[in-house]
């Protein structure tokens, strides 16, 4: 397909789109950031982030281009399942609120997922996690980057490294300029546009359709749709839940916000956006049902959000999905771009490189990191390598091995290195090889159960008397005292 | 098993009701928040 021929908008209205939301990230960034010269107030927000503005880093930042683009294309492809499977990521959102609370409890001076590793479980569990976060972390840096040239591209016919390199160069200035502070207070704008965006687009479809029109006659042209027994829908929906409780667990982004939270906020804010995001895939995907309600020929799956958002409002619909996928795009890439740079600065600059790194030394690191991971996932999307975006989904097998190891580590005394360790590589090993035997959609499922029962045995084997007090690591350059305890 | 017109109208109206509470919520804490100097 040519998507330059197919685009929804003209490039003229999708470069003033562009350069509108760019200028105002680029002002909020500077404006949220502004007094950020400290190193916890420039990479943790000042740990004092209250439940409004914690509740919607996390819906905002959870709300990737996937959930507004891949959403509808799910429940093209998968039907009703599809929609509920996808909003069931919300389940790694409402399993990590009491992580959340405990991680923040038992270290109130952590910085990094990679800091309760090394404590817990020691020097070879944390580079073997280590491993796995950067991994993933790239993984999903690359796939953000290719899919806003892509998605540019193929709603404006802006080439796509001009898209591309527009949508990474806005959120590396921004997070470069206010750090986490900068990230989590543009998440807020964003998750509003967000949420005003699929619920604009969805009530008109009901309103200009309406939702028996749209019943009939998916029954009438694609009854499988709506079938609630289609065995690889239900597959898809576990392997999802899996993948996403495995993100959310094991990722700095969301271990960065629990750091970030003020006492007290991170259980009720991870918990009140688990129960607020879960409706968006289903508000953002049952609009691809409309297709055979509105005599859509869809030529590409993943575009059938803007096609049917497109065909009920016309331009004004292609301009209202240009901006949600941009925001999502935003959200996502700037709290990774953030929490990616403070785990290299942490775990690997100043653990490995640099052990007497000041807190001034740590800001100036943290801000360079945050240009060079840019400049890396520039390279990396450049050549436009399908296999690339392919990677977030290899990385299922990977982050849900971690699932067991962080859970049972940061509540249960019992769970040792051994276990850690076996479970993080030998559920790897066997959710990529299931991946490979069997299909993506059980690579996380396999990875999940083998780390699972490792993890369990082993702690039952050689249980450990793991002392919590001993996570409460005073890092030796703070600027100012943090309080807090067990 | 075929999800009736009913059950199918439920899900997406729920989905949408929630959808459209969620901003309203966000601001209502933001403002609470502000209120009590707790915003960050």
């Amino acid at each position: 397909m040519n998507i330059v021929n197919t685009a929804i908008l003209d490039p003229t209205t999708g470069w003033l789109i562009l350069a509108a939301f760019s200028a105002l990230w680029i002002a909020l960034g500077w404006y949220f950031g502004r007094n950020t010269q400290q190193l916890d107030d420039y990479v943790l927000a000042g740990r004092r982030v209250g439940l409004a503005l914690g509740t919607a880093t996390i819906m905002a930042t959870w709300v990737t281009s996937n959930t507004t683009m891949a959403a509808p294309q799910l429940a093209l492809q998968m039907g009703v399942w599809g929609m509920i499977g996808y909003s069931l990521g919300s389940v790694g959102l409402l399993m990590f609120a009491p992580l959340a609370r405990r991680i923040r409890r038992l270290m109130p001076s952590g910085y990094t997922s990679g800091d309760f590793v090394r404590l817990r479980y020691g020097n070879f569990a944390w580079r073997v996690f280590l491993l796995i976060s950067l991994f993933y972390s790239l993984g999903w840096l690359v796939s953000m980057g290719m899919a806003g040239g892509i998605l540019i591209h193929a709603l404006t016919g802006i080439p796509y490294h001009y898209g591309m390199t527009v949508i990474l160069s806005i959120c590396v200035g921004y997070t470069l300029l206010g750090g986490l502070r900068a990230v989590i207070g543009t998440d807020f704008i964003q998750a509003l546009l967000i949420l005003s965006g699929a619920v604009i687009i969805a009530v008109l479809a009901i309103r200009q359709i309406g939702l028996d029109t749209i019943h009939a006659a998916v029954l009438a042209e694609r009854p499988e749709l709506l079938n609630l027994l289609m065995p690889a829908s239900i597959m898809f929906l576990f392997n999802n839940l899996l993948f996403g409780v495995g993100e959310i667990f094991h990722s700095n982004v969301w271990w960065s916000r629990a750091f970030a939270f003020r006492e007290g906020v991170g259980f009720r804010a991870c918990l009140l956006a688990g129960l607020l995001w879960a409706p968006i895939p289903i508000v953002a995907g049952f609009i691809a049902l409309a297709t055979p309600a509105l005599g859509l020929n869809v030529p590409a799956a993943d575009m059938v959000g803007p096609m049917v958002a497109a065909q009920i409002l016309g331009t004004t619909g292609a301009v209202l999905v240009l901006i949600m996928v941009f925001a999502a795009l935003s959200s996502s890439l700037d709290s990774l771009l953030a929490a990616t740079s403070i785990l290299v600065v942490e775990d690997i600059y100043r653990r490995h490189l640099k052990p007497e790194a000041t807190a001034v030394q740590m800001r100036r690191a943290t801000a360079r990191i945050i240009v060079g991971l840019g400049i890396l996932t520039w390279i990396l999307c450049a050549p436009r390598l399908t296999t690339l975006a392919e990677l977030l989904y290899f990385t299922g097998a990977f982050v849900a091995s971690t699932i067991w190891p962080v859970a049972a580590g940061l509540f249960w005394r019992r769970a040792n290195s051994a276990g850690a360790i076996a479970g993080m590589i030998l559920g790897s090993a066997a959710g990529l090889y299931s991946y490979f035997a069997v299909g993506f959609y059980v690579a996380a499922l396999v990875g999940a159960a083998v780390s699972m029962t490792l993890v369990i045995a082993a702690s039952f084997l050689k249980p450990e008397r793991f002392d919590f007090g001993n996570l409460q690591e005073i890092h030796p350059r703070e600027s100012k005292p943090v309080s807090g305890g067990l | 098993m075929i999800i009736s017109t009913t059950a199918f109208a439920w899900l997406v109206g729920v989905a949408l009701v929630l959808t459209i509470a969620a901003p309203i919520i966000l601001l209502g804490l933001l403002i609470a928040d502000w209120k009590k100097g707790r915003l960050w």
